[in-house]
Order: structure tokens, then C-alpha cells, then sequence
């Protein structure tokens, strides 16, 4: 219950963030632009629609993700609200998991809002809503879930602002999965030391995007449906080792 | 009376990433508070009371030292059920309105529905929070709203034990009143206050013992009456008579402080029956008496004279 009285307030707060808003509307905004671009290009309609839509998604999601959730923990801190919460019968831990849930609640609310905007367009230009762009929009939201444990767990020990490039750059370097790979493979130990680190370490975020295979229907995953359990079984099992890290950093934390 | 707070060595020291410079922010406190008192915590900026209360609530970490409160080791969760804090600003969620403010507070102290709502109405009804305000945004409060709501969201779990920061701090006068009147009006109700304040005239109103702090260090505690001590009466008296007999018979009652060998006496005594007595011999050789002056020594005095001389001033 106290998670979850915690989540609600960090959701009422987080949604009154015009940053937020500003990503949310020209995540949408760039949707919608979709069949315009599509009839400006040479290339076919559809493809343009649902990569432009899957990409805004991605991008706008990136965002949000980040700017909510590297401030959820340092505002509460700064501005002193904490010492009202935590001197209640409120376990440092109860409040890491509802600053978590809070903030992807939040990230939650902005992609289905995209989502159902991008639905909505592909149904209005193929009469139908393919399965696989619900694959799309979910591999998306776990990927999400996965930054946001990721950006939670920094802002329990770094300050907004080093949050924000830890968690985008890892982002970046998680989503180069393919050339981290190859460097596991190379000759220098250096290299390979690094690259396994790398690697294995850094939560893989390129992973989730299986937005090729959507797009370009030639493009197969090999088991989709096995490819797509196994990632999200991956994001969730690699959020909960970052919650806990961040639960036993914040748990000897001064505030 | 059981023991509400018991403070045995606690210190904080802060030390810089290098470990080469040091801040000790309490030194070795020693403190008992006990139940149903008014305890008042004084010292400057930075004497240490804010960071001893932290530590108390399980904030921040002592470095040394250890606390029992109600029976339970500091920070412990089971405790904070019977405590309150309101920290030195009151710092809110300022979209939230009052209410739904008491009411996420409510919420973390797990209060079920029907009764969450009570203890809301019932808490910004005590603090004396205007209906009107009670749904509107925070953020439009006055400083005198924003600490009744602070005192309000103390109140919600109806706390055995209160730790209230400045609560007074920086409000008009009829709120200053007012609220020191809610605080107060918590003894008739069997609860403990810590109260940490630089408002010494309220602190002296409404505490039954104090405590003075000074660069983390525990100078002064026990009660008003104990701290006041030293309260004296002067009576300066005349009369040609006075320099005979007269003078003798007085010396044995209260202290001259001037003019033993003219017509013009000031003397002084700490019993009020002794000043009576003066007067009477006074009035029985034909003197006159010229002012009787009462001396009150105020926590102002006590508490200024005590930082001084530990600062060596």
C-alpha cells in the first residue's frame, strides 16, 4: 500500500512537468505527421508510417523516460519533501520501488498514449491494426521499463545532471549491441576484456528493437515469439538486480 | 513517568572526501526527555538540533552514540507509527491541496479509508486551517497556512511523541499566538513535544525543561524553574535613622549592594517574605521606602549568558 500511495503522488507530480508534455506532443505530433510523409516520399506509404511512428514512440519514450525519472529521487531530496516521508513508518525501500513505480506509471501513460495515436493511423491507412505493431509498441515499453530501473538506480547516488548522460550514454552504447559483440570476439585481450565487459555488463537494449522486422516484412526473427518472451523476461530480471543495488545504495544514503 | 527520548553519546561528525577537515556537528550528547513534557531544544544556527532530530528520525547515521525513543532504537520503523515531525520549512508537494496532502500522508501510516477521512477533517479542524482552503492548491498558502498544514499532517496518526522545528518561525503575530497555543495545548493532551526553537519567550511559556546546545555540545538542561534561578528583588530605601541599629538588623535579612554608611540604602534579597521583612523594618524606623524593583531573570538571559561563556565572551 505504501509503494503504491508513493507511485500515485509521484504520477500526479511527474504529469506536471511541461517537459514531459513537450516530448508527449511532439512524439504524437511526428505520429500523425506519418501519411503526410508517406505521400511525400517515393517509398511505400506504409513502411513510412510505421517506421516513423515506431521511431517517434522510441524517441519520445527515450526522453520522457529520462527527464521523469533522474528527478525523482533528487527533487524529493532537494526540496526537503523527504523528511516528511521517510519519518513516517515508510521503509527506504518501499519508497525506491514506489519512486519506480511512479515514474514508469508515468512512462507507461505516455506510451499508450502514443501507442494508441499510432494504432489509430495505421488502422486509418491499412483498415486493420497488424499484430506486430503491438509486438513494437510492447518491446518498446520494456525497453523503457529497463531505462527507467536504470535511471532510477543512478539518481539514488549521482545528481541529475550526471544521471542523464550516464543513462543516455548507456543507452547508446546498450543499443550497439551488434558491435560490442564483435569486439568480444577480438584478438587484443584488452579489447576483449573490454569488449565482454561491455557486453555482458551494460544492459542490452538493442535487443528490443525489432522494429526492422516489423517494418520490413522480409526481415524475420528467427522464433519471434521466443525472441520477445526471452527479452522481456530479460528486462524484467536485470530492472529488479538495479532496483535491489539501488534499494541498498539509497538504504545508506543521508538525506 | 517513563522515558520518551534517551540520547546516551550520540555525535555526528561530517568529514570532508579527503578526510582531512572535520565538522563535528554533535558532540557526544548525553539527553533524557520524558513523557507528557514539553521539551524545549535550544541553540543557535547550526548549534546541532536539526541534525540531532534527524538523527533521532533515522535520516542520517550517527557516527557515534546511541538513542532509545518510546522504548525502541532510533529510526526504528515500528516507532515512527507513534511520531510526528515537522521539519524547520515546510516543504510540501505545493500542487497537492491540504487535503489531499494530510491524505497521502494518511496513507503512509496505512489508516483504512473511513478513518483516513476523519482524522483528515480532524487535523486541519484542530490547526484551525480555513474550510475553504482545505481543497485548494498549497502552492497559494501563506506562510501561516503552509505551517498549520505542517502541524495538521503531524497530527494525523495522533502521535504519543512530536518533533516540532521552529514551528513558529517567521509568522505574524496572531498566527505566532495561535499556533504556539496548538503546541501547547498537546501537554493537555498527554503528548510529548520536542520542540527545537530560537523563539525563547514561547519556549519559556510553553516548556516544562529545557536544553541548551551549542556547536554540537550539551551546555545547559533542566527545568525553567532550575535555569531561572537567580531571581532577586532590589529595595532602595532612606532615612536618617537607617544608619544606626537599623542597618545591622537589616543585614541579617537581604544584601547591601550600595551606600552602607549614608542615609540612602540599596539592598537586595531572592525571598520574597525576607523583602517583606526589609520593608517592615524600613517602615517600623521611620524610613522611607523609595523603589522596590523585582529582578526576572528570562531564558533570553540564561541562554545568552550560557553561549557566551562557553564562547569565552
Amino acid at each position: 500500500m505504501v509503494p503504491l500511495a508513493i507511485a500515485r503522488q509521484t504520477v500526479r507530480e511527474a504529469m506536471r512537468r511541461r517537459v514531459m508534455w513537450v516530448f508527449l506532443i511532439c512524439g504524437v505530433f511526428l505520429i500523425a505527421l506519418g501519411p503526410v510523409f508517406g505521400f511525400l516520399s517515393p517509398r511505400d506509404s506504409q513502411t513510412v508510417l510505421r517506421s516513423l511512428g515506431l521511431a517517434a514512440i522510441l524517441l519520445a519514450g527515450l526522453f520522457i523516460t529520462i527527464v521523469t525519472c533522474i528527478y525523482l529521487i533528487p527533487t524529493e531530496i532537494e526540496r526537503r519533501t523527504i523528511y516528511t516521508v521517510l519519518s513516517k513508518p515508510v521503509q527506504r525501500y518501499e519508497f525506491v520501488l514506489g519512486k519506480f513505480l511512479g515514474g514508469f506509471a508515468t512512462v507507461f501513460i505516455n506510451i499508450a498514449a502514443m501507442g494508441v495515436v499510432f494504432l489509430v493511423m495505421i488502422y486509418f491507412q491499412e483498415h486493420k491494426i497488424p499484430p506486430e505493431m503491438f509486438k513494437g509498441v510492447l518491446m518498446t515499453f520494456f525497453q523503457m521499463f529497463l531505462l527507467a530501473a536504470l535511471t532510477i538506480f543512478f539518481s539514488t547516488f549521482a545528481t541529475p545532471v550526471v544521471n542523464f548522460f550516464l543513462s543516455f550514454g548507456i543507452f547508446l552504447v546498450g543499443n550497439l549491441s551488434s558491435v560490442t559483440e564483435s569486439l568480444t570476439t577480438n584478438h587484443n585481450p584488452i579489447v576483449r576484456f573490454a569488449g565482454d565487459t561491455i557486453h555482458y555488463l551494460l544492459p542490452n537494449f538493442g535487443n528490443f528493437n525489432i522494429q526492422n522486422s516489423i517494418i520490413h516484412p522480409v526481415t524475420e526473427i528467427a522464433n519471434e515469439n521466443i525472441f520477445i518472451r526471452n527479452n522481456i523476461v530479460y528486462a524484467l530480471i536485470y530492472s529488479a538486480v538495479l532496483l535491489t543495488l539501488a534499494i541498498l545504495i539509497f538504504d545508506r544514503r543521508e538525506v | 513517568m517513563a522515558t520518551a527520548i534517551s540520547i546516551q553519546g550520540l555525535t555526528k561528525k561530517y568529514v570532508d572526501v579527503w578526510q582531512k577537515q572535520e565538522v563535528v556537528a554533535v558532540n557526544n550528547l548525553n539527553l533524557e526527555v520524558q513523557e507528557g513534557e514539553i521539551f524545549g531544544f535550544l541553540g543557535r544556527n547550526g548549534a546541532g538540533k536539526t541534525t540531532t532530530i534527524k538523527m533521532l528520525l533515522g535520516l542520517i547515521f550517527p557516527t557515534a552514540g546511541d538513542a532509545t525513543i518510546l522504548g525502541k532504537p532510533m529510526g526504528d520503523n515500528n516507532v515512527k507509527k507513534e511520531l510526528a515531525y515537522l521539519p524547520e520549512e515546510t516543504y510540501f508537494y505545493d500542487s497537492m491541496t491540504g487535503w489531499d496532502l494530510l491524505d497521502f500522508y494518511a496513507r503512509l501510516f496505512r489508516i483504512p479509508e473511513p478513518e483516513r477521512r476523519r482524522r483528515v477533517k480532524l487535523a486541519l479542524e484542530k490547526v484551525r486551517l480555513q474550510p475553504e482552503a482545505w481543497k485548494r492548491s498549497i502552492r497559494g498558502y501563506s506562510k501561516g497556512m503552509r505551517q498549520r498544514t505542517g502541524i495538521a499532517q503531524a497530527l494525523i496518526n495522533d502521535p504519543k511523541l512530536l518533533f516540532l522545528d521552529e514551528p513558529t518561525s517567521g509568522l505574524d503575530p496572531i498566527a505566532h499566538a495561535e499556533l504556539r497555543d496548538i503546541v501547547a495545548s498537546l501537554r493537555h493532551e498527554g503528548k510529548t513535544v520536542f520542540l527545537s526553537s530560537h523563539q525563547l519567550a514561547d519556549v519559556e511559556l510553553i516548556c516544562t525543561r529545557v536544553a541548551i546546545i551549542h556547536r554540537g555540545k550539551l551546555l545547559k538542561t533542566g527545568t525553567l524553574k532550575e535555569l531561572l534561578a537567580g531571581e532577586h528583588t532590589e529595595i532602595v530605601v532612606r532615612g536618617e535613622s537607617l544608619t544606626n541599629g537599623t542597618v545591622g538588623k537589616l543585614k541579617a535579612v537581604a544584601r547591601i549592594l550600595e551606600g552602607e554608611g549614608t542615609d540612602t540604602l540599596r539592598l537586595s534579597s531572592d525571598d520574597t517574605e525576607k523583602v517583606a521583612a526589609v520593608i517592615d523594618m524600613v517602615r517600623g524606623a521611620k524610613g522611607h521606602i523609595l523603589a522596590v524593583t523585582p529582578h526576572k531573570r528570562t531564558l533570553e538571559d540564561v541562554f545568552v549568558e550560557t553561549v557566551r561563556k562557553e564562547d569565552g565572551v
